[in-house]
């Protein structure tokens, strides 16, 4: 039978992956995405090759009630949706938490209440965060954690607001909680520049050296293909639903400081960098570091402060040692992660090979 | 990074024998400072970060004060000016140190004519009378300047055999560059260090200094000095614990540069070192005096009882330019 899904977020790294792969494994599917600008959906089209044919564009923005989809459009999705892959967000943790609500919280609100009217629907595949159990520290087990540890930032209180949502729908969800994507895949490559990239980009340039967290804390990443090859598959499996999966490394997550020491090994490969004879940046307390953020607030230098400010919405992560439970996951998948060591490396290297920036055949 | 370490090896080492420093007349508040456009950062900001007071010289010059530091030290401790083998000097050079700090620009022109041999250095052995003392001077060390110089002096007293070795730094802070050095706030003063071969008392057990060159510019890498000032730091004042012989527990002072308190706060933290074992009291008195803090601090420390024979006492400096210094003293 033929399947109708709309997908949210389909310009993004984990939604577009997502549709890829699921327009790749089912050749009778077909594809609703929703898409803010529909002039440069169209313009880019020619990326998605013979699969373009079977995705229809529909204007809209979850932001704002009914999505903004013009009513003939959202009779036709209501007919013929059976499943919806949630994948649109702001992920930049920096914003103010109304902003954050707004793309995340309010947007998975007006998502459902579209979902709620779709008479077909069989499953809403929420893409979520790992980090959405904020400051709790230890073992994150994948059920709702509560809001009692507090969060890092806006971008992780938001989505945890949006997962309660979700629960609570009525429809017949599955929630996805990737950790952070450090590239694609084994090959290092990255495709969207985010928080982790930003930060490491500060201390190659010497702009910080020092850090909150422990060397033995774990820290987990994960690749861009594992997350996507994940929803694919679970999105219309049925053992899924009602289910939370973390998308992680889990307990083969590396340690904060084995990561650190590999940037830095990589780094000084560019012998001109090495002659500078930066100091490797070293970790401390969150108290410690919480006074040195302060003493670079107050004293004002528009540069660092900025730097020291962007830095503070993601790395007290890192103080905060926990492990993703992964038992979803391990149960539901017939494919586990790749190895960190398999791909950090290389993705630092791209990183340096493309000035930080994305590789050239994806920004092309 | 260049990185040099000298580390004890006799039981008799090298030890100070005797400090004593001299500040102008002229002092300046904080908030008089910020009034005169002399910060970068607010009053608030200062005072928040423990200065309150810095000394200002006006009519004096640097060679003024060195002269009187160093005349002060041999008189208090009665020392034979002849006795004296050695003088380094660390400080204000050729004809600017002549110049009072009103008249620094004519000083600071001299450099260009035949006044740029016009010695600090060689003048104080003349008028100190330390006839069989050589002299020379060390520069570009900025506020580790004096903790070099006694380093260097202990290693010329173990190698040489030289007696007794005076160590002088006399730094006015340009007077075109206001009164703030990256959130501190400076001061104006003079300071003389005698070094003796052998002593049981306030014995150098050891000294590292790291040099990192790429800071040179110091305008142009501002905030990557501030990065790298802690990190760099934490792993000096580590060396110098540990080629001491001593254990992080085994530290009962550090006397810092007075630089902000919440600097030293941030690097008492980084480096497991605890607040309580930092002796501050000289920051908000007399703000950061460039290469004299250390020795001011430990003369002041010492006469106050605070610091007790045998407790071990780590000195640290950072020096723009840039330059990380710590030197491990038994008192």
């Amino acid at each position: 039978m033929t399947q109708t899904i709309l997908v949210t977020g389909a310009t993004g790294l984990i939604g577009g992956g997502v549709l890829q792969r699921m327009l790749e494994a089912d050749a009778d599917l077909t594809a609703n995405v929703l898409v803010r600008d529909e002039l440069r959906w169209k313009r880019d089209l020619h990326r998605w090759g013979a699969l373009g044919s079977r995705i229809t564009a529909v204007s809209g923005d979850v932001r704002v009630p009914g999505m903004g989809i013009e009513s003939g459009t959202r009779s036709r999705i209501v007919d013929e949706v059976s499943t919806i892959v949630h994948a649109a967000a702001n992920t930049r943790f920096s914003q103010a938490l109304e902003e954050a609500r707004l793309s995340n919280t309010v947007g998975t609100s007006n998502v459902l209440e579209l979902a709620s009217q779709c008479r077909a629907l069989t499953r809403f595949a929420f893409v979520s965060t790992a980090f959405v159990s904020g400051r709790a520290t230890g073992m994150v087990p994948e059920r709702d954690n509560g809001a009692e540890a507090g969060w890092v930032n806006s971008y992780e209180q938001a989505k945890y607001e949006a997962e309660c949502l979700v629960r609570s729908s009525g429809t017949s969800w599955v929630i996805f909680r990737p950790t952070t994507i450090v590239c694609r895949g084994a090959d290092g490559v990255v495709t969207q520049v985010n928080g982790v990239h930003r930060a490491l980009r500060i201390y190659h340039r010497g702009l910080a050296a020092m850090m909150p967290g422990a060397r033995e804390n774990m820290f987990d990443v994960i690749t861009g293909d594992y997350v996507c090859d994940a929803i694919a598959t679970l999105a219309f499996d049925e053992k899924a639903a009602g289910r939370t999966v973390h998308l992680c490394s889990g307990k083969c997550a590396p340690r904060v400081g084995d990561l650190l020491d590999t940037a830095y090994d990589v780094w000084e490969q560019d012998g001109e960098w090495k002659r500078r004879g930066l100091s490797r940046a070293i970790l401390t307390d969150l108290a410690t570091y919480a006074m040195f953020e302060r003493a670079v607030i107050d004293t004002g230098d528009a540069r660092l402060k900025s730097l020291i400010s962007s830095l503070s919405h993601f790395v007290p992560q890192l103080a905060l040692p926990k492990q993703f439970d992964t038992s979803a996951a391990d149960e539901l998948l017939a494919f586990a992660p790749p190895p960190v060591s398999e791909y950090w490396g290389r993705m630092l290297e791209n990183l340096i090979a493309t000035g930080w920036g994305v590789a050239d055949e994806v920004a092309a | 990074m260049a990185r040099s370490t000298t580390t004890g090896t006799t039981p008799n080492l090298p030890a100070i024998a005797g400090i004593s420093y001299v500040f102008p007349e002229g002092s300046r508040t904080v908030r008089q400072m910020a009034d005169d456009g002399l910060l970068q950062s607010s009053a608030e900001t200062m005072e928040s970060f423990g200065f309150a007071r810095v000394h200002v010289a006006v009519a004096e010059s640097p060679y003024e004060l060195a002269l009187s530091a160093a005349r002060d030290l041999l008189a208090e401790k009665d020392i034979d000016p002849a006795s004296i083998g050695l003088v380094i000097y660390g400080g204000t050079p050729g004809s600017m140190a002549f110049a009072s700090a009103t008249d620094a620009a004519e000083g600071a022109a001299g450099l260009c004519t035949s006044r740029r041999f016009m010695y600090p250095g060689a003048r104080l052995q003349y008028d100190l009378g330390l006839s069989n003392a050589w002299m020379f001077a060390v520069d570009q060390l900025a506020c580790t300047t004096l903790l070099a110089a006694a380093r260097i002096a202990r290693s010329l007293c173990i190698t040489e055999g030289i007696e007794r070795a005076l160590c002088v730094s006399s730094e006015f802070f340009p007077a075109k560059a206001g009164r703030e050095a990256i959130f501190n706030c400076t001061s104006d003063a003079a300071c003389a260090v005698l070094i003796e071969r052998t002593g049981a008392r306030n014995q150098l057990r050891s000294a590292t200094t790291v040099t990192k060159g790429y800071y040179w510019d110091v305008d142009g890498l501002r905030d990557e000095i501030v990065a790298s000032y802690f990190p760099t730091a934490r792993h000096v004042l580590h060396q110098t614990i540990a080629d001491a012989g001593w254990s992080l527990d085994d530290v009962d002072w550090i006397i810092p540069h007075n630089v902000s308190m919440r600097s030293w706060e941030i690097l008492a933290g980084l480096a497991q070192l605890p607040r309580a074992r930092l002796w501050t009291d000289n920051i908000a008195r007399h703000g950061h005096t460039l290469a004299g803090d250390n020795f001011i601090n430990y003369r002041d420390a010492l006469e106050s009882g605070e610091i007790e024979p045998g407790q071990r006492v780590l000195l640290f400096s950072y020096g723009f330019g840039a330059h990380w210094t710590g030197v491990a003293v038994e008192a």
